[in-house]
C-alpha cells in the first residue's frame, strides 16, 4: 500500500515533463490533447527563432562564466574551511550557506538596487556575479564534502618528500576533490542555468535568458514551441544531471 | 602550524568572502535600509527640508520656510530633481504632485503667495507631511506594507478598509508557504522511506524519478503545469473523460493550479534530505524492537520518526523558505487572488518604481523567513549536505 | 585553473564590447521588426552610421537605473505618456530639442517636454462573431448581463478600468476623470465594478484577451486594438467596436546623459517623418500621432483597422490624472481584487 502511494508520488513528479514530450510534437497550433498529427515543426520554429537562439546563447555563456567563477571561489573557499582552524568556522558556513536560504525574490531586489547603484545592472559582469551568489555555496558544499576525512599530514609528509606545495596539492589534493569539484561546478552551471527571478530584474533587455524567454512566451505568445523549448531544456537538465551523477561516481 | 594553517585558511576565504559581501550581503543590508530611508525631499529641497527639521511644528511654519520651498521648487523643476520628491510625497497623500508642481511653475517665494496660490499651502497637514518627509528616515512604508498610517496628528491607525492590502497578502503568502509545506512532506514522507528501504537497484532507480525533476528548470515544469491545466489541456481531457465533469473546467488562474505546481516543484526539496537521513537509520534497529515484541506502529513512533525528523524538519524548512519567497507560480498559474508577497515586491521594484515600498515588503518577507529559520535552526545544515548525498 | 580564469575575462570583454552604436529601444515583436527596415535602417544609411535596436518591456526600472549610475547605454526610448512625464520631472530624459525636432508636424497633445509622439495605441471592446452576432456597443451594454449574458475579459490595473467602469454607468466622458479625482468618483467606479465582479476574469498580458475569446473561456473582452485588428487581419472571425475606445500616445524619448543626443534628436526626427511613417503603416498599420500620416486619406481608407479611423469622439486616457492617482487607484483596485 506506502509502495504504492510512493510510486504514485514518483509518477507525479515525471508526469508533466513527459505529457510535454507528445505536445511538442503536435501537427497543429493549438494545445490539445491528444495532440493532433505528429510534426518537428515546432522544433524548427525553435531553431528558426532569433529570440528562441539568443536566448540559448545567452544561457549558455552565463551559465559556464558562473560554473568558472562560481568552481574557483567555491573550491578556494571550501579548502580554507577545511584548513581553518579558528572559531568562526561554523559562522561562516552559516555564512557561505545564506544566499540559498535567502527568499530569491528578496535577493533579487537586494541586488538590483545596490548593482544599479553602481551600474552593474544590463552587463554580463552583473548578471554573472549575482548567479555566482546563489550558485556558489553548492559547490562550497560539495567539495568539503569531498575533503572531509583528508588528513592535511598528508600534504605535509608531501612536502617532507620534497614536493612544492603547488605540485603537493596538484599530486595529493586535487585527485581527491576533483569529484567534489566536478559535482559543484554541475551545480553551479545549473543553478545560474535555471535562475529566473534575480535574472527577470536585473539583466538588461536584450539579455534575455532561456527561462527569461520561456516566462515571457507563457504569457506573451502561446504555442507548441514552448513545449518544444520545454523538452529541449528538459534534455539538458537530463545530460547535467548525468554528468553530476557520473562526477558522482568517481569519488 | 595551527596558525598557519588559518592564515592559509583566511587567503582562500578571502575572495569567495569579499564577493559575498559585495554582491549578497551589503546589497541585502541595504535593503533594510532602503525600507526606512527618506531621502528625496531633502536630497531635491535641502534648504527646506533643514528648516523643517528645526520647526517645532505648532502652527504654521516661519516665513524663511515659504521663501525656502519657493525657490528650491522652482530650482528643483529647473534642474529636472523634482519627479522624485513629488512622486514620494504623492505616495503619502494624492493630490502633493500637483501641488508641488503647479507651485514650481508658479515661482512663487512667499507665504501669502503660496497660500494665494493653494490653500493647502495654508493647511497644517500639508507642513506636517512635509516635516515628516524631511528625512533622514521613516517608517511610511513599513508601516504601509502592515496596512497602517500614521495620521497628522502622529498617531499609528489602520488604513481606510478599502485600501487594506498587505495583511491579507502576508497572511496568504504564509498560508500558501504552509500549506505546500504540509503537502509536500506528508507526501514525501512515505516516498522517502520506501526508497530508503528498498533494494539498491530499486531504489537507485525511484531516485533518478526524484532527481530528475529536481535538475529539471523550474520554469519549464511551471511551464508544463501550464499546458496540461489549460482548457483543452490534458488534465481536462482526462477529467471530462473519466466523467468527473460534464465539460472542461477553468484550472489556469485558480488556487488549485498554483497550489498543485508549487507541491511538484517543491517537493523533492522535502523527500531528498529525508531520504538522506532515513537511509542512515540501522535496519537492525528496528528488527531488534521487532525482536522485542514491539508493534509496527510503535517502532515507527518509537525509532524511526525520532531518527528521520530531523531530515524532514530541514526538508519542511526548505520547503516553506522557498514558497513563502515563490513568484514564478503565482505569476503564470495564479489569478488575482493567488499572488503572493513576491509579485508585490517586483511590481514596485519594476513598474511603480518605488523602492521603499519594495524594500518594506521584502524586509517583513525576510522577517517571516528569518522567525521559520530560526525554528528550524540547527536542522538546515542537513538539508543542504542531503541534496548531495541523495 | 587559470586558462578557465583567463577564459572567464575573455568572456567578459567579448560581451562588454567597445564604442558603443545609436540604440533604439522599443516594445520588440513584428512592429519593431518593422521600424527597423523602414525607420531605423533608412536612417542609419542616410547618415552613415550604425543603428542598432533592442526590445524591452515598458519597465522604466532599468532607464532610471542607468540613469542614476551615469551607465546610458541606450539613446531613444520608446515610453507610455505617464513614464515620460515623470521621468522627464525626474531629469530621466532629455529635452526634446524642437529646432531638430518640428513641433509643428504632430497631432494636438502628440509632444510634451521631453517626448515626441510616436504611435496611437487604444483598448476596446471585442469578441467572437462567429459566437454572438451582437455583442455590447457601449460600457453599459458591456456590463448588462441580462442583455449579452457571459464571462467578460478586462485588464488587471485600475489605469483603463476605472474609466471604463464611470462610463457604464452612463458618466459622460468629459467628467471621466474629474469624478474620478474625488472618493465619490472612485466608489461609484468600484460599486459599479462590484456589479459586474461574478463575470469577470482579469488579463495582464496584451494577448491575453485574444486568447481567451478563442480558447472560449471569455465571450467579451476589453483589450488592446491594434493586437485585435491584428487578428483580424489574420483572419480571426474577431468583431472589434469602436465606440468602446479609449485611447493614449506612446512617446520617443531621449535617455539624459546619451553620448549620442544629438544625432538622437536627429533620428526622432527622421522616426516622426511622413515618408518613413508612410512606409511602415503601409506594412503595419500603427496610428501615427504625425499628423499628415494620422489624417492621410489614402492611408486610412486602405487600413479601416486602423486607429486613427475612430479616434474622433473616444476618451483620450489623461495622463497627468494617472500620476496623480495612480499609485492610490492601483492599491485600491488590487485590494479590491484581492478581497
Amino acid at each position: 500500500m506506502r509502495r504504492i502511494f510512493a510510486w504514485a508520488v514518483l509518477l507525479f513528479l515525471m508526469a508533466p515533463m513527459l505529457a510535454v514530450v507528445p505536445l511538442s510534437f503536435s501537427g497543429s497550433e493549438v494545445l490539445r490533447f491528444p495532440p493532433e498529427g505528429f510534426s518537428w515543426r515546432w522544433y524548427v520554429a525553435f531553431f528558426a527563432s532569433d529570440r528562441w537562439l539568443l536566448a540559448s546563447r545567452n544561457s549558455l555563456i552565463v551559465a559556464s562564466a558562473v560554473a568558472v567563477v562560481a568552481t574557483l571561489l567555491g573550491t578556494l573557499a571550501a579548502l580554507g574551511l577545511h584548513l581553518a582552524r579558528f572559531r568562526g568556522r561554523g559562522l561562516i558556513l552559516a555564512l557561505l550557506a545564506m544566499p540559498i536560504v535567502t527568499p530569491s525574490i528578496v535577493t533579487a531586489a537586494a541586488v538590483f538596487f545596490a548593482f544599479s547603484v553602481v551600474g552593474l545592472t544590463g552587463s554580463l559582469v552583473g548578471l554573472v556575479l549575482a548567479h555566482t551568489v546563489i550558485a556558489v555555496p553548492f559547490v562550497v558544499i560539495a567539495v568539503l564534502a569531498s575533503v572531509q576525512g583528508f588528513d592535511p599530514v598528508l600534504l605535509r609528509a608531501a612536502a617532507g618528500l620534497g614536493a612544492s606545495p603547488a605540485a603537493a596539492f596538484r599530486r595529493v589534493m586535487l585527485p581527491l576533490i576533483a569529484p567534489g569539484v566536478a559535482t559543484g561546478a554541475v551545480f553551479a552551471f545549473a543553478t545560474s542555468f535555471d535562475e529566473f527571478i534575480i535574472t527577470l530584474f536585473i539583466a538588461g533587455p536584450g539579455q534575455f535568458t532561456l527561462p527569461r524567454q520561456m516566462y515571457a512566451s507563457v504569457r506573451e505568445f502561446l504555442d507548441p514551441t514552448i513545449c518544444a523549448a520545454a523538452v529541449l531544456l528538459f534534455l539538458c537538465s537530463l545530460v547535467l544531471l548525468l554528468l553530476s551523477e557520473a562526477a558522482r561516481g568517481r569519488r | 602550524m595551527a596558525r598557519r594553517h588559518n592564515r592559509l585558511a583566511a587567503l582562500l576565504l578571502a575572495p569567495l568572502l569579499l564577493l559575498l559581501c559585495g554582491s549578497f550581503f551589503i546589497p541585502v543590508a541595504r535593503i533594510l535600509v532602503t525600507a526606512v530611508a527618506d531621502p528625496e525631499l531633502s536630497e531635491a529641497l535641502p534648504r527646506t527640508a533643514a528648516l523643517l527639521r528645526g520647526w517645532d511644528g505648532q502652527g504654521p511654519p516661519p516665513e524663511p520656510v515659504f521663501v525656502a520651498i519657493g525657490e528650491e521648487l522652482a530650482a528643483a523643476l529647473r534642474d529636472r530633481r523634482i519627479g522624485r520628491v513629488a512622486q514620494r510625497l504623492n505616495f503619502e497623500q494624492s493630490g502633493m504632485r500637483s501641488l508641488l508642481l503647479r507651485t514650481a511653475r508658479a515661482g512663487v517665494t512667499s507665504r501669502a503667495a503660496l497660500v494665494a496660490l493653494d490653500a493647502r499651502w495654508g493647511a497644517p497637514e500639508t507642513w506636517t507631511l512635509l516635516r515628516g518627509a524631511a528625512g533622514p528616515a521613516t517608517g511610511l512604508y513599513l508601516l504601509r506594507a502592515l496596512d497602517l498610517v500614521r495620521s497628522p496628528d502622529g498617531a499609528i491607525q489602520p488604513v481606510p478598509k478599502d485600501d487594506a492590502l498587505y495583511r491579507t497578502l502576508f497572511l496568504r503568502t504564509l498560508w500558501i508557504a504552509l500549506v505546500v509545506t504540509a503537502i509536500c512532506v506528508v507526501l514525501a514522507y512515505p516516498v522517502a522511506a520506501v526508497l530508503a528501504g528498498l533494494p539498491p537497484r530499486w531504489s537507485r532507480i525511484g531516485m533518478l524519478l526524484v532527481l530528475v525533476p529536481f535538475w529539471t528548470s523550474v520554469l519549464v515544469r511551471t511551464t508544463a503545469w501550464f499546458v496540461l491545466l489549460q482548457r483543452e489541456g490534458p488534465l481536462n481531457a482526462a477529467l471530462v473523460a473519466l466523467g468527473l465533469v460534464d465539460q472542461p473546467v477553468q484550472l489556469i488562474g485558480t488556487r488549485f493550479a498554483v497550489v498543485l505546481a508549487m507541491v511538484h516543484v517543491l517537493l523533492p526539496f522535502a523527500i531528498l534530505p529525508a531520504y538522506s537521513v532515513m537511509k542512515r537509520i540501522d535496519p537492525a534497529l528496528m528488527r531488534a524492537a521487532a525482536s522485542l515484541g514491539a508493534p509496527g506502529w510503535w517502532r515507527f513512533l518509537a525509532i524511526h520518526l525520532p531518527l528521520s525528523l530531523p531530515g524532514v524538519a530541514a526538508g519542511a524548512a526548505f520547503v516553506f523558505l522557498l514558497s513563502a519567497g515563490y513568484f514564478i507560480t503565482p505569476a503564470l498559474l495564479g489569478g488575482p487572488q493567488d499572488q503572493m508577497v513576491a509579485s508585490f515586491i517586483a511590481f514596485f521594484m519594476n513598474q511603480t518604481v518605488n523602492w521603499g515600498m519594495a524594500s518594506a515588503l521584502a524586509c517583513l518577507l525576510l522577517a517571516m523567513a528569518g522567525a521559520v529559520l530560526a525554528l528550524a535552526r540547527g536542522l538546515l545544515p542537513g538539508v543542504l549536505s542531503g541534496r548531495f548525498r541523495a | 585553473m587559470r586558462r578557465l580564469g583567463l577564459a572567464a575575462v575573455m568572456i567578459a570583454l567579448a560581451f562588454g564590447a567597445s564604442a558603443r552604436d545609436l540604440t533604439v529601444v522599443a516594445g520588440g515583436g513584428p512592429l519593431q521588426d518593422h521600424m527597423r527596415r523602414t525607420l531605423f535602417q533608412p536612417f542609419a544609411a542616410a547618415n552613415g552610421i550604425a543603428v542598432a535596436d533592442t526590445a524591452y518591456d515598458y519597465n522604466v526600472g532599468p532607464i532610471r537605473a542607468m540613469v542614476r549610475a551615469g551607465n546610458v547605454t541606450w539613446d531613444v526610448v520608446l515610453v507610455e505618456a505617464p513614464d515620460l512625464v515623470q521621468g522627464c520631472d525626474d531629469g530621466m530624459f532629455e529635452r526634446i530639442d524642437w529646432s531638430v525636432v518640428d513641433r509643428q508636424k504632430f497631432l494636438p497633445g502628440g509632444t510634451s517636454e521631453c517626448g515626441a509622439g510616436a504611435i496611437g495605441w487604444g483598448v476596446s471592446v471585442f469578441y467572437d462573431n462567429h459566437r454572438h452576432a451582437n455583442g455590447p456597443a457601449s460600457f453599459a451594454e458591456f456590463w448588462d448581463v441580462a442583455r449579452f449574458p457571459g464571462r467578460r475579459a478586462m485588464r488587471r490595473g485600475a489605469r483603463m478600468t476605472m474609466e471604463i467602469a464611470l462610463l457604464s454607468d452612463g458618466v459622460a466622458m468629459a467628467d471621466v476623470y474629474p469624478l474620478l479625482a474625488t472618493p465619490e468618483g472612485q466608489r461609484r467606479a468600484f460599486a459599479r465594478l462590484d456589479q459586474l465582479r461574478p463575470s469577470l476574469m482579469f488579463w495582464s498580458g496584451g494577448q491575453q484577451p485574444i486568447e481567451l475569446i478563442n480558447a472560449g473561456e471569455v465571450d467579451y473582452a476589453f483589450g488592446f486594438v491594434g493586437r485585435t485588428a491584428n487578428a483580424i487581419r489574420a483572419g480571426a472571425p474577431l468583431a472589434l467596436r469602436w465606440e468602446t475606445l479609449l485611447y493614449t500616445y506612446d512617446f520617443w524619448a531621449v535617455v539624459r546623459g546619451s553620448e549620442h543626443t544629438a544625432m538622437a534628436m536627429r533620428l526622432i526626427e527622421s522616426l516622426t517623418d511622413e515618408a518613413p511613417l508612410l512606409a511602415l503603416s503601409a506594412a503595419w498599420p500603427v496610428n501615427p500621432v504625425t499628423a499628415s500620416v494620422a489624417r492621410n486619406p489614402a492611408l486610412l481608407a486602405a487600413n479601416p483597422l486602423m486607429m486613427s479611423n475612430h479616434v474622433d469622439g473616444a476618451l483620450r486616457m489623461d495622463t497627468e490624472f494617472w500620476l496623480e492617482h495612480g499609485s492610490d487607484l492601483e492599491q485600491r483596485f488590487t485590494a479590491w481584487l484581492n478581497r
